[in-house]
């Protein structure tokens, strides 16, 4: 692979255990407003490593989602555009639950992890 | 490679002092499969229940639902890499207890999910409410993290499968199947005028609790491969995987696959059923580029004329779905694909999250979206602590008179994306 790739999420447990592996830019906004932001890069020529709905805990359900973006200045990759688009019309499906206990929050936090974590160890550190 | 099972149709289980199957009524001991569960030290306690279809019980939250299978002829055993040694399996003789199944259910995160409703409406959804279940709620010991007890839960009930498998050892069965495919020289020779057809299984292999294991090894870590249809029969691949339940393959479905069973029953006749591949269902997207790019190859390699590929999940799967099957039709392969769909509780949205024009032949397992009402049961298995917080569920969801108002997703196996459903709209 070529170039850095960095995890966007508003997941506090990627950013501490990924502190000092790779870069991380962490946002405190809710599931949606992260697929907008990662959509954002992709405008700006950024390119999806991960699919932005990883995992079979709902977008509404949880509230953390951690995407792999390749930065990049060039034109926009039309693919990555796609995905991020289909993602955030899924979006709305679904219906908005919680709040929750803090224990199942962090089990939110464990399964965002563990999904992101099979794709780090497909792209390196 | 051919494989013989053996049926042995079990009509009631009863809890007993001695373990055996007698006049078709399965007598389990209690106390030995309670040693066989804590075997392993990092289970604290395990109860056992007895739930029959018609009863007023909901089984939740379920985690895998296994079918008792005993290798009495051939190579390996059952849930070879897992339970049994590696070893090839899918020939010989397989002896299976039908018409019951090992439930294992408990609390592994906060938002488990799987509910089996034994009668009432909710029983229509599941193909669970129809068999004879011993459900085993396993408790781990305090501090262990959730891989661990997933992990411990998993192998426990596939311990408990295959002890109560032995009993049907000696026992005739009282039926009996042969399935057999042939090699690749010897099928075309066969079968010169028949179309050459394969089904592509796509696996869950994300992460913790969507996670799918072949002989052993974890399926985000493999490469599209082909099996022997008949190894799934004698236990190949085994679920680690039941979040949002209604699409999820539990290890019951991997061993009846029937996308398997059906093409077994043209096979010769208005097929020649070549061969199985798997494929996985990554979160990186190079992986699944890989993977979806070998699955077409494998297809052309194998000079097939058609497919059936079957999706376990949503949303992330779909890309996959999409890619397996633009990437076989562009090889000259026909390709049939099987989902399920998130069309929005008013059914109005669309229903996937990729798309093609390619994929013009669908067959549908129904909206995971769709509300039902489950009314309240006299007894549960397990615990509604958490329905609140599964896939489906919402707020709103235990209502004051004690029904549940979920969507289809919360149902185990409501939805599957192998047909393996109780439901048509035929």
């Amino acid at each position: 692979m070529t170039g850095r790739y960095t995890v966007i999420t508003n997941n506090p447990l990627v950013l501490e255990n990924l502190k000092g592996r790779v870069p991380v830019a962490y946002r405190d906004v809710s599931y949606v407003e992260l697929l907008r932001e990662v959509r954002d890069q992709i405008h700006k020529g950024g390119k999806l490593l991960t699919h932005p709905l990883s995992g079979s805990v709902k977008p509404g359900e949880t509230p953390y989602k951690s995407v792999m973006l390749l930065s990049g200045k060039g034109d926009v990759d039309e693919r990555s555009l796609d995905l991020i688009e289909n993602a955030i019309q899924a979006c709305s499906k679904f219906q908005r639950k919680g709040p929750y206990r803090p224990e199942v929050d962090k089990d939110f936090q464990l399964v965002d992890w563990t999904l992101l974590e099979g794709a780090i160890a497909s792209a390196g550190e | 490679m051919k494989l013989e099972i053996g049926n042995i149709f079990i009509k009631d289980i009863q809890f007993a002092a001695e373990a055996k199957i007698a006049d078709g009524v399965l007598y389990v001991d209690k106390a030995a499969l309670e040693k066989v569960v804590l075997a392993d030290e990092t289970i604290k306690s395990v109860t056992f229940d007895i739930a029959k279809p018609g009863e007023s019980v909901r089984i939740t939250p379920v985690k895998d639902v296994i079918e008792p299978r005993v290798k009495v002829e051939g190579r390996g055993g059952i849930f070879p890499g897992v339970i049994a040694k590696v070893d090839t399996v899918g020939s010989g003789k397989t002896h299976v207890l039908k018409g019951m199944a090992v439930v294992t259910a408990g609390k592994i995160v906060g938002f488990q999910e799987g509910v089996i409703d034994m009668s009432g409406p909710g029983a229509a959804y599941t193909p669970f409410s129809q068999t004879l279940n011993l459900v085993m709620v396993c408790e781990p010991v305090d501090g262990l993290k959730q891989h661990d007890y997933e992990k411990a839960v998993r192998l426990a009930g596939l311990r408990v499968a295959v002890a109560l498998g032995e009993l049907g050892r000696n026992v005739t069965p009282d039926e009996t199947k042969v399935y057999e495919t042939c090699g690749i020289k010897e099928g075309i020779e066969k079968y010169p005028d028949l179309p050459r057809v394969a089904y592509v299984q796509m696996l869950q292999s994300q992460g913790l609790l969507h996670d799918t294991y072949v002989y052993g090894v974890d399926a985000k870590k493999t490469l599209s491969t082909i099996l022997c249809p008949t190894e799934t029969m004698d236990g190949a691949i085994i679920s680690g995987n039941c979040v949002s339940a209604c699409d999820k393959n539990p290890t019951y479905v991997h061993e009846n696959n029937p996308v398997v069973e059906d093409l077994f029953a043209q096979h010769g006749k208005t097929l020649n059923f070549v061969c199985q591949i798997i494929t996985n269902e990554n979160v990186y997207l190079a992986d699944k580029q890989r993977s979806s790019d070998w699955t077409a190859k494998m297809c052309r390699m194998l000079d097939l004329d058609g497919v059936i590929v079957s999706q376990e999940g949503f949303g992330n799967p779909d890309t996959d779905l999409i890619m397996n099957c633009k990437k076989i039709e562009a090889e000259g392969v026909k390709t049939v694909i099987i989902t399920d769909e998130y069309a929005g509780q008013d059914g109005k949205s669309q229903s996937l999250a990729d798309a093609d024009a390619s994929a013009d032949a669908v067959v549908t397992g129904g909206n995971a979206n769709e509300v039902v009402i489950l009314p309240k049961m006299d007894k549960v298995i397990g615990t509604l602590d958490y329905i609140n917080k599964i896939a489906g569920a919402s707020a709103e969801t235990l209502q004051p008179d004690g029904s549940l108002k979920v969507e289809l997703q919360v149902i185990t196996g409501a939805t599957n994306e192998t047909g393996f459903l109780k439901l048509s709209a035929r």
